[in-house]
C-alpha cells in the first residue's frame, strides 16, 4: 500500500529555501519508506492559492482549487510543513491556511515539522510556535524536526543540513510504519581486552 | 498626551475583536489621548501577502505603527493561537518596529481554556519585535461581547471593568515612562 504524503509549504519568495526544504524532506521521508513505489507526495503552495485562502478565510467558503487542497490533507496518511520563521513565528500566510483547514482534520495524523530562517537564532521557533500549533491539532508530531538557516544551504559545516534532513525523515518514516528506531551502536562493543593489551607489554602469551 | 494605535487582526465584519478594540478606544478617548485605528482587514490582500511594502496603503500602515507611541493589538484566537491576519502584518514590520514603544495584547475568543495563547503565542511574537514593554494581555470571552447593533462592545460588566482597568494601567505606564525617556536620568 502507498503511503500517501500531503506536503504545506507557505515560502514568499521564488525559488524559496522553504519550498526547498519540504521538497528534501518529502524525499528524505519517501526514501526511508522504500522509494517511489512505497509513497506519493502530493505538495500545496500556499503562495498558490493564497488568493483563494483569503476569500476562505473572510468568507468561510472554500473555492474548488482550495477545496481539493484542503481534501488532499485530510485524506492524506501524512503531512510534511514547512514554513518561513518571521517574528520568531510561523508566517502569517502559513497561520491563514491553518486557520481554516476543517477542525479534526489532522487529528492522529502523523506530521513532520519543517521551517527556514535567516540565523539560527530562531531555531527554537519550532518547538515553540509550530509544536504547540499542532499540538492543539491533535497531531502526531514527530519528535525530530528540521530548522534550516540560510547559512546552512550549501554548507558542509553548520549542523550539517542533509544529515539532519535524513535524520528526520528516517524517524517520520519510522513513525508511519511503526518501526523500531536502529540500535544505538556501543563504542565499546569490541574493546580489545585489558589483558590483551597487558600481554604486549609484558611479553606474557 | 500619548498616541495610541489599536490594531484589528480579525478578518470578520462585523467582529468582536473590533468591538472590544472601540470598547477601549473609547476608554482612551476619556482620558484625552488620540488613537488611530487599523483593521488588518481593510489592507489591501494581494500586497499583505506578498509582503509588498511599497503599496501606498502598506506603506501608510507602516507609518502609523512607526508613529504611535503605544499600540493595543487586538486578534482572535484560532487553533489556540493568534489569527493568521495579524501576523501577515506583523510579518512586513521590521526587526525593531516596536522599539521603545509599549503594547498591550487583547484576544477574543470562544473558551476561557485558550487564554495562555495571549503569552505562549502572541507575546513571543511582540516581544521578537523589541517593544520596550508588553503589558499583561486581556482575554474577552466571545459571549461577553456584542459584536454589532445596540451595546456593541464588552456586554459582560466584570469583562468589561477588567479591560478597563488594564487600559489605564496601560495608559499610565505608557505616559510615565515617556516622559522619564525625556528627562536625562541623572540630571538632577
Amino acid at each position: 500500500m502507498t503511503t500517501r504524503i500531503a506536503v504545506i509549504t507557505a515560502g514568499i519568495t521564488e525559488p524559496s529555501s522553504t519550498r526547498l526544504l519540504a521538497d528534501r524532506l518529502a524525499e528524505a521521508t519517501v526514501r526511508a519508506l522504500g522509494g517511489p513505489s512505497a509513497a506519493s507526495v502530493d505538495v500545496i503552495d500556499v503562495r498558490d492559492i493564497a488568493h483563494d485562502v483569503t476569500n476562505h478565510v473572510l468568507t468561510g467558503f472554500a473555492s474548488p482549487e482550495l477545496q481539493e487542497r484542503l481534501d488532499l490533507v485530510a485524506e492524506a496518511d501524512a503531512l510534511i510543513v514547512s514554513s518561513p520563521i518571521y517574528t520568531a513565528s510561523y508566517s502569517g500566510l502559513f497561520k491563514m491556511l491553518i486557520d481554516v483547514l476543517p477542525k479534526d482534520s489532522l487529528r492522529d495524523k502523523p506530521v513532520l515539522l519543517g521551517a527556514t530562517g535567516g540565523t539560527a537564532r530562531h531555531s527554537l521557533a519550532i518547538d515553540h510556535a509550530l509544536r504547540p500549533l499542532f499540538a492543539y491539532l491533535g497531531a502526531l508530531v514527530s519528535p525530530v524536526a528540521v530548522f534550516a538557516a540560510s547559512e546552512d544551504w550549501g554548507s558542509t559545516e553548520a549542523g550539517r543540513l542533509g544529515e539532519r534532513i535524513e535524520r528526520a525523515g528516517g524517524a517520520f518514516a519510522r513513525l508511519l510504519t511503526g518501526a523500531p528506531a536502529p540500535k544505538q551502536v556501543d563504542p565499546f562493543e569490541n574493546v580489545t581486552p585489558f589483558e590483551a593489551l597487558l600481554a604486549d607489554v609484558t611479553g606474557a602469551a | 498626551m500619548t498616541s495610541f494605535l489599536l490594531l484589528s487582526g480579525s478578518p470578520s465584519r462585523p467582529s468582536r475583536t473590533a468591538a472590544l478594540l472601540d470598547d477601549a478606544a473609547q476608554h482612551l478617548d476619556l482620558g484625552g489621548h488620540t488613537a488611530t485605528r487599523i483593521d488588518v482587514l481593510d489592507l489591501p490582500a494581494a500586497a499583505l501577502l506578498r509582503a509588498d511594502t511599497t503599496h501606498p496603503a502598506i506603506q501608510n500602515a507602516l507609518a502609523a505603527v512607526d508613529l504611535a507611541d503605544a499600540l493595543v493589538i487586538g486578534t482572535p484566537v484560532y487553533k489556540a493561537s493568534f489569527s493568521g491576519v495579524l501576523k501577515t502584518f506583523l510579518d512586513l514590520l521590521p526587526q525593531k518596529a516596536l522599539a521603545g514603544k509599549a503594547v498591550l495584547p487583547l484576544a477574543t475568543g470562544g473558551t476561557i481554556a485558550h487564554l495562555l495563547s495571549i503569552d505562549y503565542a502572541l507575546r513571543p511574537v511582540l516581544q521578537s519585535l523589541s517593544p520596550r514593554h508588553v503589558a499583561p494581555g486581556r482575554f474577552v470571552l466571545d459571549t461577553h461581547l456584542v459584536k454589532e447593533g445596540p451595546g456593541r462592545g464588552i456586554s459582560d460588566p466584570t469583562a468589561r471593568r477588567a479591560v478597563h482597568q488594564a487600559v489605564e494601567q496601560f495608559v499610565a505606564e505608557s505616559s510615565t515612562t515617556q516622559s522619564s525617556l525625556t528627562e536625562p536620568a541623572l540630571s538632577a
